[in-house]
């Protein structure tokens, strides 16, 4: 048993300290940007916090929380990535299945593949998706930001990798059982596949979290837009040599804190749904017991 | 085999491809061209201009919110106090086609991808000189009507006063001797910059303050290697200042080195033959990288002052480990105010930027406009722009004292009236106050008179109380060494020196500039930091002129010569 | 006609995917004809006028061209690279953890990076990089004694930063995929090995590694689409005069002569451009991998 071996013992005790120490180096930005979101203004705007805050104070949540806007904007967040990511797989999960096929099952499969994917490298650019979400009336409605981006070919292409991997045994079992493609895929692949859903589900999470772009073009009303469009207004740093500002309106543009608090808490939600999903990718049980 | 179906497939996609391209052009052909022939109607001047409008008009625009704009009460944009107050005081309903919050460009994304996709196009277009080159793409859309002509028919004396100020500000907008459009005007000087230094550290060392670049040596070096607050000499930034998008800029910036030497880098200055100059070529440059150089070696200057924009200069400054940042006027109300909660006893004091060798001095210029107000060609009413601007330039951009916005724009937004009848305001208004509610007018800011604010605070700097609107304005947002800093900036007057070319890029401009800002940001920066000798300036000037530059001078003088 | 009946759940199934495509794909795809006209937004596509390849020429006849294209390319494969490999041994190491405790705390913290911004991100780099007082150039004066070293104000020096930071903040989230992977590994493997009596580094070897071959290939092959993005957020929060040489990309210099052009046409040149080169390349590799390992990609 190799766990019972000197070297074995050694590289577990490195191992373990050494990633440890990485997942270190990568929360100390975000900590950084906690302790600022507690310090006081006058020493935020001097960079003078560390990893600690300075002059300890809950007067930036104070301000966010009473900001309509910032918490309106979760609720649209949160309502396009749960209907995004339910659309993108539901669409990803059906297409990969018969892409996964051999082409000798459908022939078809390989034109299919590059439709696809030639969309991943080109793009007509902004002006024509402009003016086609203007005639699919899709201007200034939520289903804006879910319905351009609904099939992800990255995500379908990882789906269907996905599929390969599962044994054909079990698939022909099925068939020969007089099972349809339809059940197949719902009753034999949905169970077996819950890893790369999960993985794909958080993929599509993230993206639609992320995304501000289209929020701030195709919808006009502060309200309705999701909460990544509203961060990237207050995060950006703006040129001030074009237009006269007086001094208050400065100080409104560079609360530091403020921007700290935003920002911490709008990571959290995605950053809370993630052991959820965890769990799926980090053991393989699922297979690995249907496969037993 | 293989190669044989993928080919197969192939030339399908590209037939597909081939196919919806053909289908869209058509489509985009149609749209198009209906849209052409309507540019042609000329605006309709017969109705009369009238006070109040019975029934109400409607004025059309699109917005760029500014990002730190506040609303309450869950007003928007597109309806809050202000659209409220145009349909009672003047019948004027303004109607919004959309509204973008306007961050990393999104306003000129929306106007140019909405005069593509064929969107109407709004009466009144405010753009913002961000964007330079928006104003002039949608003024040769041909969309927009002859504003000059309107402007001399409709605008009231106090407006056309305000922009007889400076009779260069219709410059960037003339078309073959039509005022195509109304620059927006904004305060003068306000990103004139001096200098801000620590008085409490001249103080303890005995200092008086540097009116020359040599005494100000002597001061940095004094903040550097004794100073007066106990910093370690690499603890202190004696002169906070950083060049990583420009030279030339609003805040910590370095261009008066170069005014020292007699030029202004990265504009176009007049040269002594009357002609337009690129400020990066004069021979004067080169001691103004000298002295850069120098003082990087000295450690006067951030080590990594290639590394910081004009934010990041003002952190030393706020930290109060910097001597001197050289800033705008109203820096003591932002963010000078807050060193002091920092360091104790920490006091900035505003101080004219010093001269050189052979005596002279130089800042860069602000100009009197900040954008420019567009009138659609299919406008029903132009007249009524006319209405709601003329009011604000008489009763709100300088007026008398009693005056319909003494106290502020509107009750309950920057000011409120308690129980007593005493105006409050600040964060005593109730449910909070909006900075600057003169954003929701339709003109951005409403009406400025660009020595308004100037002349309000030379008032009060000679100990006069305040009185008028903009005085009162002042005195309460504009921090309290402001009306000092003014009456330095305004001793130095003379100095000033505005970028002088205005105009629409010209073609090879669109060609080669952006080369050669690069060429000229890296070889400046490389000479201050010592990574190339002097002399490399004499190299960039004559690949600049080879490279580009000698034809972006002619162009620009040809323009200059239309306007002059 | 018999093929479809056969096959028609497998169209049906694409079908759903494919009008999303088409529609907003593939129609505007058609405007790529924009990249041969001086596009002027009022006129369109049909009124503007054509002018042939002068857009491509602007990238290809500036005095920079050829830097900017080559550090584009060194920084976006140099990225490709580390962005492949550092998720790939990070899911290998993880997969070592024998505390689910820890494994999963060490997963969850080194995914956080990539929810920052390259706005916030880079003010903390400029600091903790800073040649005066910076944390990582005290550690490495005090450690090694050496000279503070100018990350991002020396062009090597800011390529390496560039691609080592990047890394540092994707290869938890990349690691997602890797885990996926692994997780689909099927435990019997395991335990027949260690009947077997094979350590645990033959069991990684021959196990681990083989199992996550087929999605690396897929996952570097279409990061090849992107051979020309070599990471505009990044690059423009970091990058300055001093490194200009060494660190200025296409997408920056679109950025900046945007500014002057305002043209729309222009972008889409250089987005076609990228775009060509991206799916030569993919093609190329899907080719490859076909042939040599025999595996569909896609």
């Amino acid at each position: 048993m190799y766990h019972k071996t000197l070297s074995y013992r050694i590289f577990n005790t490195l191992n373990t300290s050494g990633l440890i120490l990485l997942a270190i180096v990568c929360i100390i930005p975000l900590w950084h940007v906690l302790a600022i979101s507690f310090s006081a203004k006058s020493a935020a705007d001097a960079n003078l916090v560390g990893l600690w805050p300075v002059d300890f104070t809950t007067e930036a949540y104070k301000k966010t929380i009473n900001n309509p806007v910032f918490l309106g904007s979760i609720l649209v967040s949160i309502k396009r990535t749960i209907i995004g990511t339910a659309i993108t797989l539901v669409l990803a999960f059906l297409a990969a299945y018969p892409l996964s096929k051999e082409s000798t099952v459908f022939k078809a499969r390989t034109i299919y593949a590059w439709i696809f994917v030639f969309t991943m490298v080109f793009n007509g650019g902004l002006v024509p998706f402009y003016i086609v979400i203007q005639k699919l009336h899709l201007m200034n409605s939520f289903w804006v930001l879910v319905l351009p981006g609904a099939v992800n070919v990255y995500l379908t292409i990882l789906m269907l990798n996905f599929f390969r991997g599962i044994p054909k045994e079990l698939e022909e079992a099925a068939l020969i059982d007089g099972a349809g493609h339809f059940r197949t895929l719902f009753t034999i692949f949905l169970p077996v596949s819950l890893p790369a859903i999960a993985t794909l589900a958080l993929f599509s999470m993230v993206f639609h979290w992320n995304s501000w772009f289209d929020g701030l073009l195709y919808l006009h009303d502060a309200k309705s837009q999701p909460l990544a469009t509203f961060l990237q207004t207050v995060v950006i740093q703006r040129d001030m040599s074009t237009m006269s500002m007086s001094p208050k309106e400065m100080e409104l543009l560079s609360q530091k804190t403020v921007n700290a608090a935003q920002i911490f808490i709008g990571a959290l939600p995605i950053l809370v749904v993630y052991p959820f999903l965890q769990k799926y990718f980090v053991k393989g049980l699922v297979l690995g017991s249907v496969k037993e | 085999m293989k190669t044989k179906a993928s080919k197969t497939w192939l030339t399908m996609l590209t037939l597909t491809v081939i196919l919806s391209l053909l289908a869209a052009c058509s489509n985009s052909s149609n749209t198009n061209s209906g849209n052409a022939g309507t540019s042609t109607v000329t605006g309709n001047s017969e109705s009369v201009y009238k006070e109040k409008y019975d029934p109400p008009v409607t004025i059309s625009t699109v917005w760029g919110v500014d990002p730190a704009l506040k609303f309450k009460n869950g007003e928007s944009i597109e309806n809050n106090v202000a659209t409220k107050w145009a349909l009672d005081k003047f019948g004027i309903d303004i109607k919004s086609l959309w509204s973008v919050t306007d961050t990393n460009g999104a306003y000129a994304t929306k106007l140019r991808l909405s005069l593509t996709s064929g969107q109407d196009l709004p009466d009144i277009v405010v753009v913002g000189n961000d964007d330079p080159q928006l104003a002039q793409d949608l003024i040769d859309s041909g969309a927009f009507q002859d504003a000059g002509a309107l402007f001399d028919k409709y605008a009231n004396d106090t407006w056309k006063a305000a922009m007889e100020l400076d009779t260069n500000v219709w410059n960037p907008y003339i078309r073959d001797g039509v005022r195509m459009g109304i620059p927006l005007l904004d305060y003068a000087y306000n990103h004139d910059y001096l200098l801000w230094i620590r008085q409490d550290w001249l103080d303890k060392l005995n200092l008086q303050a540097p009116k020359t670049l040599d005494e100000l040596e002597a001061v940095l070096d004094a903040f550097k290697n004794n100073n007066p607050q106990g910093l370690k000499p690499d603890q202190v930034t004696p002169l906070s200042i950083g060049f990583k998008n420009s030279l030339n800029t609003w805040m910590g910036d370095p261009s008066w080195i170069f005014g020292a030497y007699g030029t202004m880098p990265e504009q176009w200055n007049l040269a002594a033959d009357g002609t337009l100059e690129y400020g990066s070529i004069n021979e004067a440059m080169k001691p103004g990288l000298v002295k850069l150089n120098e003082w990087y070696n000295k450690g006067y200057i951030p080590r990594e002052a290639a590394l910081w924009d004009e934010n990041k200069t003002a952190e030393p400054a706020v930290a109060g480990t910097a001597g001197i940042i050289p800033g705008p006027y109203w820096m003591s109300g932002w963010p000078l105010l807050d060193t002091a909660k920092n360091v104790e006893g920490a006091v900035w004091k505003p101080y004219p930027i010093p001269t050189g060798p052979d005596g002279k001095a130089g800042r860069h210029g602000t100009h009197f406009t900040n954008g420019v107000i567009l009138i659609n060609n299919d406008m029903k009413h132009p007249e009524a722009l006319f209405t709601y601007q003329n009011y604000l330039f008489d009763n709100y951009a300088n007026p008398a004292p009693g005056s319909e916005f003494d106290l502020g724009l509107f009750k309950g937004y920057d000011y409120d009236i308690d129980e007593n009848g005493n105006p409050v305001f600040g964060d005593d208004i109730p449910g909070g106050q909006i900075i600057a509610p003169a954003r929701y007018f339709l003109v951005r800011d409403g009406a400025r008179i660009p020595d308004a604010q100037m002349n309000a605070l030379l008032a009060l700097a000679d100990g006069k109380e305040p009185e008028t609107r903009l005085e009162k304005d002042v005195a309460v947002n504009y921090g309290p060494d402001t009306p000092a800093a003014a009456k330095v900036l305004l001793s130095q007057e003379d100095i000033s020196m505005k970028n002088m070319f205005t105009g629409p890029t010209t073609p090879t401009m669109k060609m080669k500039l952006d080369y050669l800002n690069k060429l000229e940001l890296q070889t400046f920066n490389e000479i201050i930091y010592g990574k190339k000798p002097v002399d490399a300036f004499d190299k960039f000037v004559e690949t600049w002129k080879s490279s580009g530059g000698a034809d972006i001078t002619k162009e620009v003088n040809d323009w200059y010569n239309t306007v002059k | 006609m018999k093929l479809l009946k056969r096959n028609w759940p497998f169209h049906l199934m694409i079908l759903p995917s494919l009008i999303f495509l088409i529609v907003f794909s593939y129609v505007p795809m058609a405007w790529i004809v924009m990249a041969f006209q001086d596009f002027k937004p009022r006129l369109g596509i049909s009124g503007s006028e054509w002018i042939g390849l002068d857009n491509f020429r602007y990238l290809f006849e500036r005095e920079d061209s050829v830097q900017v294209i080559l550090n584009t390319l060194v920084i976006a494969v140099l990225k490709m690279v580390a962005n492949l490999i550092a998720p790939f041994t990070f899911a290998i190491f993880l997969n070592e953890l024998r505390k689910m405790f820890v494994k999963r705390f060490v997963q969850t913290l080194v995914y956080l990076p990539h929810f920052l911004s390259w706005v916030i991100l880079g003010g903390i780099l400029v600091d903790i990089l800073s040649t005066d007082g910076g944390f990582v150039n005290r550690i490495i004066t005090n450690l090694f004694g050496i000279e503070p070293i100018f990350f991002l104000g020396d062009g090597t020096w800011f390529r390496i930063t560039v691609v080592v930071t990047d890394m540092w903040k994707e290869f938890g989230f990349g690691t997602v995929v890797f885990l996926a992977a692994l997780a689909n590994v099927n435990p019997s493997l395991y335990e027949a090995a260690e009947v077997d009596g094979a350590s645990r580094f033959k069991q990684t070897m021959h196990i681990t590694i083989p199992s996550m071959i087929p999605i690396t290939i897929v996952v570097g092959t279409l990061a090849l689409g992107n051979i020309l993005n070599a990471g505009f957020d990044q690059i423009f929060n970091l990058y300055n005069p001093l490194v200009y040489d060494k660190g200025d990309i296409i997408d920056t210099f679109v950025y900046r002569a945007a500014i002057l052009n305002g043209q729309m046409g222009f972008g889409t040149a250089i987005g076609l451009f990228k775009s060509v080169i991206g799916m030569i390349l993919i093609v190329i590799s899907y080719r490859l991998a076909y042939k040599l390992a025999g595996y569909r990609i896609f």
